[in-house]
């Protein structure tokens, strides 16, 4: 008896919920940082299981992840870049403190 | 087979939970590695073992490294401070949404017929050899692409991260 795609959907999507919940709720920008690193690896993980359970030679789906994790690399260098270009600012990266453009 | 899914599956939610409710950041990235690693075990369940080198490679060999890099180029990151600074000023709201998606999401999934259909694959194989040629055959616009942006955001970050100049004389 092998794992249903369902149990792996489900996994993925408390996951998302989770980042999704800690990009919400921390004050802290390099905490929304790795929350956001956490949802994009949920969806990455619903590639992978669907590739596996649709029992595809062709390998899109894996391409697929490889460049979503090369994009979540590239994004969270110019995440973090800013971060610190803010903290230079505001000598802060608490993200409530950030409203110079609140009207 | 299956003890190894629930067993890595607690681990990777019990790595992303503390990434995201902890309170000193060093601890947050610690756990943070310790949900990439899950996740690449996870990778290596379903067969796909080049991606999951890839993971563990590009997340925790350098995303983790470059957050624990920004912690130590910013201050107070202790964490010894109260829940009130912890947490933004709304944070029910928020939680409250993410445990609406949690619901709606199991609920989809459990409804959903075509899932329950799919069946384990082990026919599911990938080679490094074929993932290296569809990549520069099938897949070269993609990747060429791909190393302009990265170098396109490896110059937008320093250029981010450089000093103000001061324009005032």
């Amino acid at each position: 008896m092998s794992i249903p795609l369902g149990h792996y959907l489900i996994l993925s999507g408390i996951l998302f919920a989770i980042g999704l919940c800690g990009a919400l709720t921390r004050k802290n920008a390099i905490i929304v940082l790795i929350a956001i690193e956490v949802m994009f690896n949920a969806g990455i993980l619903n590639l992978i299981a669907f590739w596996h359970y649709k029992q595809f030679a062709v390998l899109t789906a894996q391409m697929f992840a490889i460049f979503a994790i090369s994009i979540a690399a590239a994004e969270s260098a110019v995440g973090l870049a800013l971060v610190i270009a803010i903290y230079r600012h505001y000598r802060s990266v608490d993200v409530e403190e950030m409203k110079s453009l609140k009207g | 087979m299956n003890a190894a899914f629930w067993i890595i599956s607690a681990i990777t939610l019990v790595g992303a939970v503390l990434a995201v409710t902890l309170r000193n950041l060093v601890h947050c990235v610690l756990s943070l590695i310790l949900f990439f690693l899950g996740l690449a075990a996870h990778y290596f369940l379903l067969r796909a073992d080049f991606i999951a080198a890839v993971q563990i490679l590009i997340y925790v060999g350098a995303v983790a490294v470059l957050i624990l890099f920004t912690i130590m180029l910013t201050r107070n990151v202790t964490g010894t401070e109260g829940p009130r600074e912890v947490l933004g000023g709304k944070w029910w709201a928020g939680a409250f949404i993410a445990a609406v998606l949690a619901v709606l999401l199991c609920w989809a999934v459990r409804g959903d017929k075509i899932a329950a259909a799919l069946s384990a694959g082990d026919k599911a194989k990938s080679s490094v050899v074929e993932i290296g040629k569809i990549l520069i055959a099938d897949w070269i616009v993609p990747f060429e692409a791909m190393a302009v942006l990265l170098t396109a955001a490896l110059i937008g970050a320093v250029v981010i991260a450089l000093e103000e100049i001061r324009r005032r004389p």
